[in-house]
C-alpha cells in the first residue's frame, strides 16, 4: 500500500470500542505519526496505533511482534508503548528515518535488512528453546544458542536503545522519571 | 574516473557570476559569507541539506537526529572510526547546529607538535597569529567564562560575559577533582550567561544537542545567518556540490562548481570558491574533482591525509546525594586542563582535558540509559529513577596524533548523483591510546573520590573530525597554503576543520570560527 503524500489527520481521543480514553492517549504521549490502520493513513501515537491494529509497511506482523516481544524484555513497557509501530514507521521513512541505528553504522537504506535480520534470529533462537526473558542476558554476552543474526550484543544495544526513546525519552517517561521535561520547543509529535 | 553524463545548463552570465560561491551553510561557511558580503561582495552559498529555521528545533532527542547527516553514506575502517553519522550535520548552520558550544582555545604547544615531540605535522603558525582572532570572535560571538579561573589558559582577551552558574551535580564532581589535587574553572561557552546581542540568556534545561531554539547557544542561525542575509547572501538548499571544474585555459584557475539540486545539475561560476563542508564532504568534493590533472591540492598525494578525531569517553558515577542531572547544558559546567600541557607525561603522549558535569538525558546514543545495555526488564526503572536524581557525569576528551596513513578517500559505490562517495580509515596511535587508557582510569578514580558509590565507563567514542586537507607551508605535507588556498590553483579555498594540521585536545569550532575570521579578513583585503 503506496503511502500517501497527504495523510488523513485525526487526533480520536474519545473511547473506541471501550478500548481508548482521552486519558489513555495522554497517558500514553503524543507520539504521533502516520500510519495506515483499516485501510486509511491515520496519524496517532505508536501505542494507539497497535491498539488499533496498523498495518505494518516494511517488517511482517510476525517479525514485529518478535522485536515487540524482546524489546519488552529489555524495557519493560515498550511494547505497550507501540515500539513496533515506531520502527516499521521509522523503516517506512527512508532517508529520514530517526532510529538510533543510523549513530552506530546502520544508515537507513540498510536499517529494514538489520531489523528484519534481528527479528528473524529472535524468532529462530526461540524456536531452538531459548525463553525470550533469557534472550537479553544471553545476547549481551553473544552467547545465544542458535543466533543467526547480526551480533548478538549490538542488536540487543540498537533495539534497547529504540525501546528506551519510545518510553522514556518523552516528556510523559521524563514525568514518570519525576524530572522535568522544561522544553524549549515541544515537539508536535514525540517523533 | 567517470561521472554520470547529464546535461549541464549554463548559469553563467558574466553579470550574473558571483565573487565568491560557498560550499557549506555551517560555521565557517556562513562567517565567511557574512564577512565577504558585508565588504561587497557578491556571495551564494550551496548547501546540501534542508532549510532549518530556529522553530524547528524542538526539544527531543529523537527528533534532534534529524540534523545529523543525512547524505550519502561514508564507508568507515579503523580501529578507531569517525563516525561521521553522529559528528556531522546537515541543513542550515551544518554540525554547529548541533554543537555543545564548547569554545576553547588550542593551547600554544598546539601548534608545534613536530617540532617539539617528532610527532605528526607543526601548523604553518603559532599561536599568537591566531590570538587576535580568537579574541575578535569571542566579541563577536559572545563568550562567557571565567578567564581568571582558568589559570591554564593562553593568553586573550577576557570574556565578554561572565560564567554559566554551576549547579548540583558540577559541585559533587569539583569535591573529587579538589581531593585527587586538580583545579577546575568554570567552563567557558559560547552560551549566553545574560543577554547578548539581542539573544536570550540560557534556561539550563540541557536540549543544546537539539539546537537552541531562543538563541542562547551561538549556533549559526542565531549569529552569522542574519548577518548573511540581511548583506544579500544568496542560499541554495539542498543543493549538493559534486566537484570543481579546472579552467582549461588556465589550468591554475577554478573555472566551475558542478551542483545538482531542484534544478538538475548546473556549472556555477564564480571568481573564487570556498570549499566549507565539514571534513569528509569537503576533502571528497576535491577527490572528485580529479581530471587530466591530479585534485586540487593532491600533486604530491597529501589529500585526505592526516584525518584526526579525538578520542573520547564519558566516565559515570552513581551517589548518595542529589545531582539533579537534568539541569545545566550538554556541554558541561567546568573543565580541567590541568594535565593538558605536558604531552609527554609518561603512560602515553598527548594532551586531554576533562568537561565535567554534562547535563544529559535518560535516551539516546550519549543517554544515561542506553549506556547500560547489562542492566534491563524490572531492574531498570529502579536504577533510571535513581540515575535522574543521582548521576554524575564527565567526558575526557583526548589528543589524537596525526597520522599520514589515516586518510579520506573515495569509496567503492555512488550516491544517487553517480559520484563516488567518501570512505574514511582511522586507526588510533597507541601512545594516544595508551593516554586516553590512563585519563579514563584516573576518570573513574575522580568519581570515586567525589563519592560516588557505583562508577562505570562509556565506549571510546570518536569525537570531532579535523583534517584531510591540511594547511601548511610545504605543499608536500599539505594540501592548502597558511590561508586555506589550496596549493595548485590561485581561487580555490578550503575552510573548517579539515584544515586543522593537529587537533589538540580541545573542541574545534573556536578554532575554526577564528580561521574563518583570519581568511575573511586576508581575501577582503
Amino acid at each position: 500500500m503506496a503511502r500517501p503524500s497527504v495523510s488523513k489527520v485525526t487526533t480520536t481521543t474519545t473511547a473506541r470500542d471501550g478500548q481508548l480514553t482521552r486519558r489513555d492517549t495522554l497517558r500514553m504521549g503524543a507520539l504521533c505519526a502516520s500510519f495506515c490502520i483499516a485501510g486509511d493513513w491515520l496519524t496517532t501515537s505508536p501505542a494507539q496505533a497497535k491498539a488499533l491494529g496498523f498495518t505494518p509497511q516494511v517488517l511482517s506482523s510476525q517479525q514485529l511482534a518478535q522485536l515487540a516481544a524482546l524489546a519488552d524484555a529489555l524495557v519493560p513497557g515498550a511494547a505497550e508503548a507501540g515500539v513496533d509501530a515506531y520502527i516499521d514507521a521509522q523503516l517506512n521513512a527512508g532517508a529520514d528515518s530517526m532510529l538510533l541505528a543510523k549513530y552506530v553504522g546502520v544508515a537507513p537504506p540498510d536499517q529494514a535488512g538489520f531489523y528484519g535480520a534481528i527479528a528473524d534470529a529472535v524468532a529462530h533462537a526461540v524456536a531452538n528453546g531459548t525463553a525470550i526473558k533469557d534472550l537479553p542476558a544471553a545476547m549481551l554476552t553473544d552467547s545465544v544458542p542458535h543466533w543467526q543474526g547480526p551480533p548478538a550484543s549490538y542488536a540487543l544495544f540498537v533495539l534497547r536503545a529504540d525501546a528506551l526513546d519510545v518510553t522514556w525519552g518523552t516528556d510523559t517517561g521524563y514525568a514518570a522519571l519525576g524530572i522535568p521535561y522544561h522544553a524549549h520547543i515541544m515537539p508536535p509529535s514525540s517523533w | 574516473m567517470t561521472f554520470m553524463v547529464s546535461p549541464l545548463i549554463a548559469t553563467d552570465h558574466e553579470r550574473n557570476t558571483p565573487d565568491t560561491i560557498i560550499v557549506g551553510a555551517g560555521a565557517a561557511g556562513l562567517l565567511l559569507a557574512a564577512r565577504l558580503a558585508e565588504a561587497g561582495e557578491r556571495v551564494v552559498v550551496i548547501e546540501a541539506g534542508p532549510e532549518r529555521t530556529l522553530d524547528q528545533l524542538w526539544s527531543s532527542q529523537i527528533w534532534a537526529r534529524r540534523l545529523k547527516w543525512s547524505g550519502a553514506p561514508v564507508e568507515e575502517s579503523g580501529d578507531h572510526k569517525v563516525g561521521h553519522a553522529f559528528n556531522a550535520g546537515m541543513g542550515t548552520g551544518g554540525s554547529a547546529l548541533h554543537h555543545y558550544g564548547v569554545w576553547l582555545r588550542l593551547h600554544p604547544g598546539d601548534f608545534q607538535i613536530a617540532s617539539d615531540h617528532q610527532r605528526g605535522l607543526d601548523w604553518p603558525f603559532a599561536y599568537d597569529e591566531l590570538r587576535p582572532y580568537y579574541d575578535r570572535v569571542q566579541t563577536e560571538v559572545g563568550l562567557s567564562g571565567d578567564a581568571n579561573a582558568e589559570v591554564w589558559r593562553p593568553p586573550g582577551a577576557p570574556y565578554p560575559m561572565g560564567p554559566l552558574p554551576v549547579f548540583a551535580q558540577g559541585k559533587v564532581l569539583a569535591k573529587g577533582f579538589k581531593a585527587q589535587g586538580k583545579r577546575v574553572a568554570p567552563l567557558p561557552l559560547a552560551i549566553n550567561s545574560s543577554s547578548y546581542h539581542g539573544r536570550a540568556p540560557c534556561q539550563f534545561d540541557g536540549w543544546c544537542d537539539a539546537g537552541c531554539p531562543i538563541g542562547a547557544l551561538a549556533n549559526p542561525l542565531v549569529t552569522w545567518l542574519p548577518r548573511a542575509q540581511k548583506a544579500g547572501v544568496e542560499l541554495r538548499h539542498n543543493t549538493r556540490a559534486l566537484r570543481v571544474e579546472r579552467d582549461p585555459n588556465k589550468p591554475e584557475r577554478i573555472e566551475a562548481l558542478v551542483v545538482s539540486g531542484p534544478d538538475g545539475r548546473q556549472r556555477l561560476h564564480a571568481k573564487r570558491f570556498i570549499i566549507a563542508a565539514f571534513t569528509v564532504q569537503s576533502t571528497r568534493i576535491l577527490l572528485n574533482s580529479i581530471g587530466d590533472k591530479p585534485a586540487p591540492g593532491n600533486r604530491h598525494d597529501q589529500l585526505g591525509r592526516y584525518l584526526t578525531t579525538h578520542p573520547a569517553t564519558t566516565v559515570f558515577g552513581l551517589f548518595d546525594e542529589p545531582t539533579l542531572p537534568h539541569l545545566g547544558v550538554s556541554a558541561g559546567q567546568l573543565i580541567s586542563h590541568d594535565d593538558y600541557d605536558d604531552k609527554s607525561a609518561a603512560g602515553g603522549w598527548g594532551s586531554s582535558q576533562w568537561l565535567i558535569a554534562h547535563a544529559i538525558k535518560p535516551n539516546d546514543l550519549l543517554g544515561y540509559a542506553t549506556g547500560r545495555p547489562d542492566i534491563h526488564g524490572p531492574e531498570l526503572k529502579p536504577w533510571l529513577e535513581r540515575a535522574a536524581q543521582h548521576l554524575g557525569n564527565m567526558t575526557v576528551v583526548c589528543e589524537d596524533i596525526p597520522l599520514a596513513s589515516n586518510r579520506i578517500t573515495l569509496g567503492s559505490s555512488v550516491d544517487n548523483d553517480g559520484v563516488p562517495i567518501a570512505a574514511t580509515h582511522h586507526d588510533l596511535h597507541p601512545d594516544a591510546r595508551s593516554r586516553w587508557q590512563q585519563r579514563t582510569t584516573e576518570g573513574q578514580a575522580l568519581m570515586r573520590a567525589a563519592g560516588a558509590t557505583d562508577v562505570w565507563q562509556g565506549p571510546m567514542a570518536p569525537m570531532h573530525i579535523m583534517g584531510g586537507t591540511v594547511m601548511g607551508a610545504d605543499e608536500t605535507s599539505s594540501v592548502t597554503d597558511p590561508w586555506g588556498r589550496v596549493h595548485d590553483t590561485e581561487n580555490l579555498y578550503i575552510s573548517g576543520p579539515s584544515l586543522f594540521p593537529s587537533s589538540g585536545a580541545v573542541n574545534p569550532t573556536f578554532t575554526l570560527s577564528a580561521l574563518a575570521w583570519r581568511q575573511a579578513d586576508h581575501l577582503i583585503t
